[in-house]
């Protein structure tokens, strides 16, 4: 039945071909406007997230496309748009994790009675009652809605109409779990059960009271003077943690060079005068972006990711930029960087730090990435080994500029000299390809006109 | 203090109660010379002679009814029905007689009847003789029913029942005749309607009854290895229940598992589960688990009476399924 | 001419006492019947119009110390056993006054001082226990006899059989009363069982029996005096057929479309125990209407005393279950 058309009575395809005293049973349904707000996969391999918090309360209207709620998965902390206008009429799970799928709000006409929704079987019993004209079994049938509609507890249970994943919804939960998280103040919808069904046992909540939760929260309360505090993980951490311990199991090398960046400070100079009012100005990563994507395309061998079973050459350069913001490291992808100017880099690589320091970032940002750089010379450091980003083949990390002593024809003079340390799969790379292309990183830093 | 078998036990109770009591007198089919069909009554007949140790024919009705008669003149009869399938036909004058002539006579008289009985699966009997069927009593308003697990519980309480002015349906568990206790010469009779802790534990209590006490004390020693302690109670009488003992114990351990040989539906599990829902729902970490027979007769053949009857095994996984977590 | 009569064994003066008493359960029960179509009592009654004298001429023969158990057409056997109309019409109007204090009701009539150990619902339910009363008083030695009454219905039932059997075999002194009315609630005798002579199921024991015509009393009492006696004097249990009419309906109420209308206006005529009697005693209409007017002012009495009895408080239910 669509949500949009209602079925004239005369047409109602009811049984015996009468009309039962509510009208046709399915213009009952179409007419709930109602949309279920459910959880998006954003991602491959995405099985759940973590509401945050709500960008919306109950009772506002929210316009389709306007940031409704922050999730955080297993990469990044986003917000998410409305798939549909109307009014926010209950939003059913608050906060915590919840599975890809669950329901997690509803979002309607102004005044809509939200209980239809939860009464889905409730309402097949009215219909039929109603069907079936006796006014004693559609009496009970609504009785029954409404027995369910105040049934329902902190986290409101909205039956799915068919077999939809139910997780989420009610909290299974012992009786004695329940009394000590009421006596304790803990709230059940943020444990993870260990029960049989994953239903939460006074264990669990023990474990919550005594300051280990099973589940993240985003505040970290202030540890007393002299104890050790336990930083519980978020999902972000979690996540970086097991990529990592992924990739170090990768067998990798390390390759090291300094290019002597007198020509690309002069170039960067020379693009930052030039550059317009309101645009970002073009930096020194932005030139170094520019060259290892150029490079990327010479020795296609390393804009290449290790899938197991074959190694995948890519046809654009999409390089990463590590960023470092508060909840931890993500690496937004600058896609197709290899056909991007100086300046369209600049204003590429501007927007999508900004969006990551400002937990704005897009599934779209962080997929697809070929090569990744990782610069920690802001922070002083000369040289370093960055840890692999599976599956991608290689990461280069760089190191601040810093004037050293180099030696020419005529003795010694100062360079502004940068570290440049490769870091390879030597499953999908090895150490020719991996130098030929650092030598070409090099050479175009070193003579940036070489790029063109 | 000398080893009595659980059926020495009753006729310990039996013989004592006659020998200090000139108004207690036994009945049954069988009973005299051949001392019943159990052997319980062995060796009575010499000692009190036929009117005391009375023969009866196949009467149910009239054994249990003539013995609510002499209850009623203020002797303390006790009458054997050979096995509790048979009190089936004596149930018109345990219900609608034994049970209610104090209350329709507003108080006027006592039937201090005691009627013994017998049952339990495992040796091939059949359908018809093996029933378990105490939980019916249990609804009856005016009845009390005992159901003994051990010597010395059965001797205590055989005692107490016949010297209770009411009508009490006596269970006697035929697996059991042959356990044998340390027990001492002087009967130490046991209050009816207190229930006792045969095991004290800490995560899970079993209330059992009859031979699935000691299947649930089997069961819990196996737990013990696997690292859950178990606290097995034994309510003893079924009417009047001691509840205050059995809830108790569940606001213990946080768990609860009932068992006996009754087939599960409408057994006396299904009371015990809803008394302990109803006073323990908020101490409660996992649903009430009930042990019983399947919902089966009783099959002949041993491998189908071994499979429809519970075993320890069957109290043990009950045991599992209340601790378990997912994924262990 | 006044007839006066010396029969062997029972006075005149006995005998007016019988009527008397018999009289009494008649009103008795025409005014329960009253009582019940204006919706005082409830529940539902089964009256003995037609049996007074059974239930009179049996328990007259009693002694102290024997007991009775009647069945759910009980209220001639209560009052004839000594119960007073006052206890027996409050219970039916469910007093604590009554007899069973409000618990019992019509069909459960017991006054266990009185020797009445109670009346029964259950067709042949209290046979069983009439049998254990008279074991008890074999086992103890005391010269006390158990009286069971029951109808024709009831011989067909397990209980019956189970008890009479029983009774004979340990030789207990017990009497089996059998109002043979003829007719199971709606069903007659052809219809519920195959002989005629219900005294070949005594036989069928061992069991002595005897035969009387339920309709005279003196006949009742002097032969149920022989098979107490009989019983009392160790000589084993005897069952008493007692030949009588059901004038009335099975339970107050009951119109007896399965019965001949003519052949009951028949026995009204011919078989009625207190108009039998009247004449044998050649009682004069002075002296019968005397009697009556006693007798019913007895009755009204009855009604008053109950109307102003205690009803018993509703929690009051919970009491009695267990001693």
């Amino acid at each position: 039945m669509t949500l949009s058309g209602t079925v004239p009575d005369g047409d109602c395809p009811s049984i015996r071909g009468t009309v039962p005293a509510g009208g046709c049973p399915y213009n009952r349904t179409a007419v709930s406007m109602a949309d279920e707000v459910k959880l998006p996969r954003l991602g491959q391999g995405m099985e759940s997230g973590t509401i945050v918090k709500w960008l919306k309360a109950e009772g506002d209207q929210v316009e389709k496309g306007e940031p409704l709620y922050e999730l955080d998965t297993d990469k990044v902390t986003q917000e998410v748009e409305a798939e549909a206008t109307g009014v926010l009429l209950k939003i059913t799970v608050a906060e915590g994790e919840a599975d890809v799928g669950t329901t997690i709000a509803v979002i309607g006409r102004q005044g809509e009675d939200v209980s239809a929704l939860e009464g889905e079987t409730a309402q097949a019993v009215a219909e039929t009652a109603q069907e079936e004209g006796s006014p004693g079994a559609a009496r009970e049938a609504e009785r029954e809605r409404g027995r369910e509609a105040t049934a329902s507890e902190q986290v409101t249970e909205i039956r799915q109409p068919s077999g939809g994943n139910g997780a989420g919804a009610r909290i299974k939960a012992s009786p004695l779990a329940r009394r000590i998280a009421r006596e304790r103040g803990i709230e059940l919808g943020s444990l993870k059960g260990t029960g049989p069904e994953g239903r939460v046992v006074a264990e669990d909540v023990e474990r919550a009271a005594a300051g280990a939760p099973a589940q993240p929260t985003v505040t970290r309360p202030a540890a007393p003077p002299g104890e050790v505090e336990r930083i519980p993980l978020t999902s972000v951490r979690r996540t970086i943690a097991r990529r990592l311990t992924e990739a170090w199991q990768a067998p990798a090398f390390q390759i090291a060079m300094s290019a002597d960046m007198t020509r690309a400070q002069q170039l960067h100079a020379g693009l930052a005068e030039q550059a317009k009012e309101g645009e970002p100005k073009p930096t020194v990563t932005d030139i170094l972006t520019k060259a290892c994507a150029a490079a990327l395309m010479r020795h296609r061998g390393v804009n290449a990711l290790w899938a197991e079973d074959a190694i995948e050459l890519h046809p654009n350069a999409n390089v990463g930029i590590a960023v470092a913001i508060e909840a931890g490291l993500v690496v937004p992808v600058i896609h197709q960087a290899e056909g991007l100017t100086i300046a369209e880099l600049a204003a590429a690589r501007a927007d999508i730090v900004t969006r990551a320091r400002e937990s704005k970032l897009r599934q779209e940002d962080l997929d697809g990435g070929t090569f990744t750089i990782s610069n920690l010379g802001m922070f002083g450091v000369e040289q370093f080994v960055a840890v692999l980003n599976p599956p991608q083949a290689a990461i280069l990390a760089v190191g601040a500029i810093e004037a050293k002593a180099v030696a020419t024809e005529s003795g010694f003079d100062s360079r502004p000299l940068m570290t440049l340390t490769l870091t390879c799969d030597h499953r999908a790379l090895d150490g020719a390809t991996a130098a030929n292309f650092l030598r070409t990183v090099k050479a175009f830093l070193e003579e940036p006109g070489l790029m063109l | 203090m000398p080893e009595l078998s659980y059926r020495e036990a009753v006729r310990d109770a039996l013989s004592q109660a006659m020998r200090e009591d000139e108004d207690v007198f036994i009945m049954g089919e069988d009973i005299a010379e051949m001392g019943g069909s159990m052997g319980v009554t062995q060796g009575m007949l010499d000692e009190f002679g036929p009117d005391r140790v009375r023969n009866t024919p196949i009467s149910e009705m009239a054994i249990v009814g003539s013995g609510i008669g002499a209850a009623m003149q203020g002797m303390r009869p006790v009458v054997e029905v050979m096995y509790e399938d048979f009190l089936t036909i004596s149930m018109e004058q345990i219900v609608n007689q034994a049970a209610k002539h104090r209350y329709m006579s507003g108080g006027q008289l006592k039937v201090p009847l005691t009627i013994r009985t017998q049952g339990g699966a495992g040796w091939s009997p059949g359908a018809q003789h093996a029933q378990q069927v105490e939980a019916w009593f249990v609804g009856v308003p005016g009845l009390k029913v005992v159901f003994a697990s051990t010597p010395s519980d059965v001797r205590g309480l055989l005692w107490s029942a016949i010297y209770d002015d009411n009508p009490v349906v006596f269970f006697e568990h035929r697996r059991l005749y042959g356990l044998k206790e340390e027990l001492a010469e002087q009967i130490e009779p046991i209050p009816i309607g207190r229930a006792r802790v045969h095991r004290e534990g800490e995560d899970v209590t079993v209330v059992a009854t009859g031979r699935l006490v000691h299947e649930a004390l089997a069961a819990a020693e196996e737990a013990e290895q696997q690292g859950v302690s178990v606290e097995v109670v034994d309510p003893r009488t079924l009417q009047p229940l001691d509840e205050d003992a059995i809830v108790g114990s569940v606001k213990k351990t946080n768990r609860c598992v009932v068992a006996h040989e009754a087939v599960t539906r409408m057994g006396f599990g299904a009371e015990i589960a809803a008394v302990v829902q109803h006073q323990a729902f908020d101490w409660l970490d996992a649903p009430v688990e009930r042990v019983g027979a399947k919902f089966t007769p009783l099959p002949f053949a041993p491998v189908m009476e071994e499979y429809v009857v519970p075993h320890a095994r069957d109290v043990l996984e009950a045991i599992q399924r209340t601790v378990q977590r997912d994924g262990s | 001419m006044a007839k006066v009569e010396q029969r062997r064994g029972v006075s005149d003066e006995a005998l007016r006492e019988f009527f008397r008493e018999m009289l009494l359960i008649r009103r008795f029960e025409e005014k329960v019947e009253e009582r019940f179509r204006a919706g005082e009592l409830p529940g539902f009654l089964h009256v003995a119009i037609g049996q007074e004298a059974v239930a009179v001429g049996v328990c007259r023969a009693l002694a102290d110390g024997d007991v009775i158990a009647s069945t759910h057409r009980a209220h001639g056997h209560t009052l004839a056993k000594g119960t007073h109309p006052n206890e027996l019409m409050a219970e039916l109007y469910g007093k604590l006054e009554g007899c069973s204090h409000g618990y019992g009701g019509s069909m459960h009539l017991y006054d266990v001082e009185r020797g009445n150990l109670g009346a029964n619902a259950v067709v042949g339910g209290g046979l069983p226990a009439i049998v254990g009363a008279a074991l008890a008083f074999k086992f103890r030695g005391e010269p006390r006899v158990a009286v069971a009454f029951f109808g024709d219905g009831a011989t067909n039932i397990g209980t019956f059989h189970e008890s009479l059997n029983l009774a004979q075999l340990w030789q207990v002194p017990a009497v089996f009363v059998c109002e043979d009315n003829h007719w199971a609630e709606s069903t007659p005798a052809k219809q519920h069982m195959p002989i005629e002579d219900l005294t070949r199921r005594a036989e069928a024991f061992g069991m002595k029996s005897m035969k009387v015509d339920g309709q005279d009393v003196e006949e009742v009492h002097r032969v149920a005096g022989r098979a107490l006696k009989h019983a009392r004097d160790g000589k084993g249990p005897v069952f008493l057929l007692c030949e009588t009419q059901r004038l009335v309906g099975h339970y107050i109420g009951d119109p007896q479309v399965y019965r001949d209308k003519d052949e009951l206006h028949r026995l009204e005529e011919t078989a009625d125990p207190l108009e039998l009697l009247r004449e044998k005693l050649g009682l004069s209409d002075a002296d019968y209407e005397a009697l009556d007017r006693e007798v019913r002012e007895l009755v009204e009495a009855s009604v008053e005393f109950a109307k102003a009895g205690t009803d018993p408080k509703p929690e009051d239910a919970l009491k009695n279950v267990y001693a």
